[in-house]
């Protein structure tokens, strides 16, 4: 296949050419409730051709087609010269990478009958059912992938990544009349079979949360002190910081590059923020993006200082500034966009624990768990799974609809004690961006207190 | 492709029915105010969905030459852990099928320079010093065949564009979004990208102040675009797999007045121009519109074949499959009318003023544009908290300016049982046609 694409490059006549080719194996199986909805096999497979010639924009073709993939450099080399550019678009170097990347299968998910995919799915389905009576419906998923892909460009680089996934979730949907309430369990991994074997106690575990927040009261709205567990510390860094340190955008944007002055203090000197597409194991690692640069460990905030930003070959050219290897593609459908990894908010270095955080709160929240998050860059939104008030130090009722509105510049500043009970939260799911979607990332952190932030409902 | 699928199916399985679609995309971005890509996608796929012994099983392929006996087996593996149902083919003949016209050869052979002058003349209407502007125009050409071993077929080709403008204006460290599209089968007029500027410098001209939030239960006007958080329970809960699912606060509610008796709300894939207009659906069921909500009354539920078999009704041609994975139950276009007389509806005039003419009353409240974290929580249970994107105070009647850091929540089906009023300024937003709404006693929080 290398020797395809090669030919591919060797014969465009734009001054740079890249071609990817994915090839990818997954098989389904989801319950609703106590029927089966789905068991399938599937085989996706296409390419991408992208394309820049000096003086013109980039040249872009996606395809299911291989056979037309000669015809597709030609047309995109067509397209890159339609689109006139008076300042051109540069590339930062990288040096060129030849190798075959191949990630642990962990249990090699192809080998596996599909009948005993749905066996395990059905071991966790019928966990969160059989919790109660309350349980009225369930969404359960198992989806597992190896994704080949090929990449080659016209400056040598030539590449070979297999990638393995797995995905299991399960949502419990608890009802008492009117009331209805959801508790939501979400595994995801680099990794194979071998690695979603034990989850029943988990999923039992939300199901019960679903009919524990039946009888929960709506959290009050209005600003509070704020301690966030592991798994929404991580969608908070995720939203609140991670989106505005994708250089895309800032690179073409006076006013932002300003905002975004590497140097700027963000958070007190406790804060300290990375993103490691290079880490072992985790659903974000890659041994290289879909640039072909290598990925790696980049720091944002070091002490509450900005000190980098994630790029692509383009971005980092236009601001001076290196490659991190955070070009990804969701698929051959889609050109590479600067995106996340694996990003973090490293443990506090005084070893604090949870008792430190909590103890001189008098009226605060605990929010935990993570339905999702979403940034407009300033302003940016976490939704926790549930909560807790916290009264005179002590975690005391459970609480519901705990959606946090975060500020980039408040929020970050107010974050005052960070506990040493860093992990990583291996979630399904994933990130949106530019209309790709999902986006296979990782978040991790430990728990992290907020002096004040922004909680909404009744007033 | 399909024929030949279906005959191979005939005599092996019970029954049977695929989908082949083709599409093809050309599409244009201007980052910044420049043109920065152009970029094309073709893609083609079969879907097939088998019932053998009984039981259900699908498969699909992306191949450019598809072995079709292999993606036969590969389904009948799947029907074999599958679960049984008894789906009603429909068996009508394509004559019986709505003519719609879906299919504009302008937008189908605009060429790229057209593409080109239209993204640019956007960038050039809207270019200010203190804005980044990013312009996408993506038009797709659909070819779309459905079919089954029950007889039917349906055939149709699809066009669609869309033409989206972001603004960012970024002073000191005050970040403010504004984001307009126009969606349609056919190409935009000059009317049409007239609107879609005026849309925009309305929003960004009224955001430039900022002012401090109000708090407490308020009047809130939803414009078409801040709606989402308030329509999304209701698309839930009148999804059939939901009420079959015993999920859906509404199920068996239908025929009991929950909302305001006002409002009607109708799934509508016969409106012309519209991308998601079709004559069939993806399950070959020919197409109708569907009353969700009639004067305030629940109405109907929308199915699938699947789920109305399992619900024992039909299927209201709500099917939608896409190359991978089983049909399920979509929506096509939805649209918000305001019923016992009143002059909204399809084809009403724009008026650019923010709020549809329903602020003239509020004497302290906000208009909502833009929520953040839409679709994330227990949507379904109606409740939603969400910081707001892009909203703007309201204090006697007049628009003061811009609020950030200010949540707004409440609850869809409480909100909706007393409509403050129907603004004027109905409009298409992707799939969905509403006027802005005022609702009353909506939670606002603020810092």
């Amino acid at each position: 296949m290398k020797d395809r694409l090669a030919a591919a490059v060797q014969q465009s006549r734009a001054d740079y050419t890249e071609v990817r080719v994915e090839r990818t194996w997954s098989s389904a199986v989801a319950f609703r409730g106590r029927r089966l909805e789905t068991a399938t096999v599937s085989e996706d497979q296409g390419g991408f051709v992208r394309v820049l010639n000096n003086g013109c924009g980039w040249g872009i073709a996606s395809f299911t087609s291989l056979d037309e993939l000669p015809a597709m450099v030609t047309r995109a080399n067509e397209l890159s010269r339609a689109v006139r550019l008076e300042e051109p678009i540069r590339l930062a170097d990288i040096a060129p990478q030849t190798a075959d990347a191949v990630l642990d299968l962990d249990g090699d998910v192809r080998g596996i009958p599909l009948a005993d995919k749905k066996s395990l799915l059905d071991r966790y389905n019928t966990a969160m059912l059989g919790v109660s009576d309350l349980i009225v419906d369930t969404q359960a998923s198992y989806r597992d992938e190896v994704s080949e892909v090929w990449f080659v460009n016209s400056e040598g680089t030539s590449l070979y990544q297999l990638r393995p996934e797995v995905v299991v979730s399960g949502t419990a949907i608890g009802r008492r009349n009117g009331s209805i309430e959801k508790g939501l369990e979400s595994i995801g991994l680099r990794k194979g079979w071998n690695s979603v074997q034990d989850f029943e106690p988990q999923f039992r575990v939300v199901a019960q949360r679903a009919v524990d927040l039946l009888a929960a009261p709506r959290v009050r709205g209005g600003a509070y002190p704020v301690i966030l567990d592991n798994e929404l510390a991580g969608v908070f860094i995720h939203e609140a910081f991670g989106h505005l340190s994708e250089a895309d955008f800032v690179y073409e944007n006076p006013q932002a590059r300003e905002m975004m002055t590497l140097g700027r203090r963000f958070g007190k000197p406790v804060l300290n923020v990375g993103d490691n597409g290079a880490a072992s194991g985790l659903r974000g690692t890659l041994p290289y993006d879909d640039e072909g640069t290598p990925t790696q460990d980049t720091a944002l905030i070091r002490e509450g200082i900005l000190v980098g930003r994630l790029h692509s070959r383009e971005t980092a050219a236009k601001l001076g500034e290196r490659p991190t290897g955070n070009a990804r593609a969701i698929s051959f459908r889609h050109p590479p966009i600067v995106r996340m990894t694996n990003t973090y908010i490293a443990p506090g270095k005084l070893g604090a624990g949870f008792k430190d955080l909590i103890g001189d709160i008098k009226l605060g929240v605990y929010a935990c768990g993570a339905f999702g998050g979403q940034t407009m860059l300033e302003n940016f939104s976490f939704t926790a799974g549930w909560g807790y008030m916290i009264r005179d130090g002590q975690v005391a009722e459970l609480v519901k609809d705990v959606v946090l509105a975060g500020n980039l510049f408040q929020t970050l500043d107010r974050i005052d004690t960070i506990a040493g009970d860093f992990t990583w939260n291996q979630m399904g799911g994933g990130c949106g961006k530019g209309g790709q979607f999902p986006l296979p990332v990782t978040e991790g952190a430990p728990h992290v207190r907020i002096e004040e932030a922004l909680i909404g409902g009744d007033v | 492709m399909i024929d030949s699928l279906l005959a191979r199916a005939r005599g092996k399985v019970d029954n049977a029915d695929a989908l082949w679609r083709r599409q093809e995309q050309t599409a244009v971005a201007f980052e910044s105010g420049r043109l920065k890509a152009a970029g094309i996608s073709e893609e083609a796929g079969l879907n097939l969905r088998v019932v053998a012994n009984g039981r259900m099983g699908v498969a699909g392929t992306t191949a450019a030459k598809p072995d079709l006996e292999a993606l036969l087996e590969r389904a009948g593996a799947s029907a074999e852990l599958g679960e049984t149902v008894e789906l009603a083919f429909p068996d009508s003949s394509p004559a019986s099928l709505h003519p719609i016209p879906t299919y504009f050869d302008r937008t189908a052979n605009a060429s790229l320079a057209e593409l080109i002058r239209m993204g640019k003349r956007l960038v050039e209407r809207l270019a200010r010093p203190d804005c980044q502007i990013n312009v996408a125009v993506e038009r797709e050409i659909a070819e779309t065949a459905v079919g089954n071993t029950a007889g039917a077929r349906g055939e149709y080709r699809a066009t669609g564009i869309a033409v989206a403008v972001d603004i960012t204006r970024i002073a000191g460290d005050d970040v403010l979004m504004v984001y307009d599209q126009y969606v349609g089968a056919d190409l935009p007029g000059d009317a049409d990208l007239e609107t879609l500027v005026r849309s925009v410098e309305t929003r960004l001209g009224a955001a430039l102040k900022v002012v401090t939030p109000p708090e407490g239960a308020l009047p809130v006007v939803f414009t078409p675009a801040g709606l989402s958080a308030v329509v999304l329970p209701l698309e839930q809960a009148l999804s059939g797999k939901t009420v079959l699912q015993g999920s859906s606060p509404l199920a068996g509610k239908v025929g009991e007045t929950l909302f305001d008796n006002r409002l009607s709300i109708i799934d509508d894939p016969l409106t012309p121009g519209r991308p998601l207009s079709r004559p069939v659906d993806d399950e070959c069921v020919p197409s109708r519109a569907t009353a969700l909500v009639e004067h305030g009354k629940v109405g109907r539920f929308v199915y699938d074949l699947e789920t109305a078999a399992r619900a024992k009704t039909q299927s209201t041609g709500n099917g939608r499959r896409g190359i991978f994975g089983k049909p399920h139950i979509g929506y096509t276009n939805i649209l918000f009318r305001r019923g016992g007389g009143g002059t909204d509806g399809v084809g009403t005039r724009h008026t650019y003023a923010l709020g549809g003419g329903l602020i003239d009353d509020v004497d302290d409240g906000l208009i909502v544009d833009d929520l953040i974290g839409v679709g994330q929580g227990n949507v379904i249970s109606g409740a939603f908290s969400h910081p707001v994107g892009l909203a703007y105070r309201v204090q006697r009647g007049e628009i003061t300016g811009r609020v950030k850091d200010a949540a707004v929540a409440g609850n869809a089906y409480e909100l909706l049982k007393k409509i403050g009023g129907f603004g004027s300024d109905g409009r298409w937003l992707g799939a969905r046609y509403s006027p802005s709404l005022l609702l009353e006693g909506v939670s606002v929080a603020r810092r």
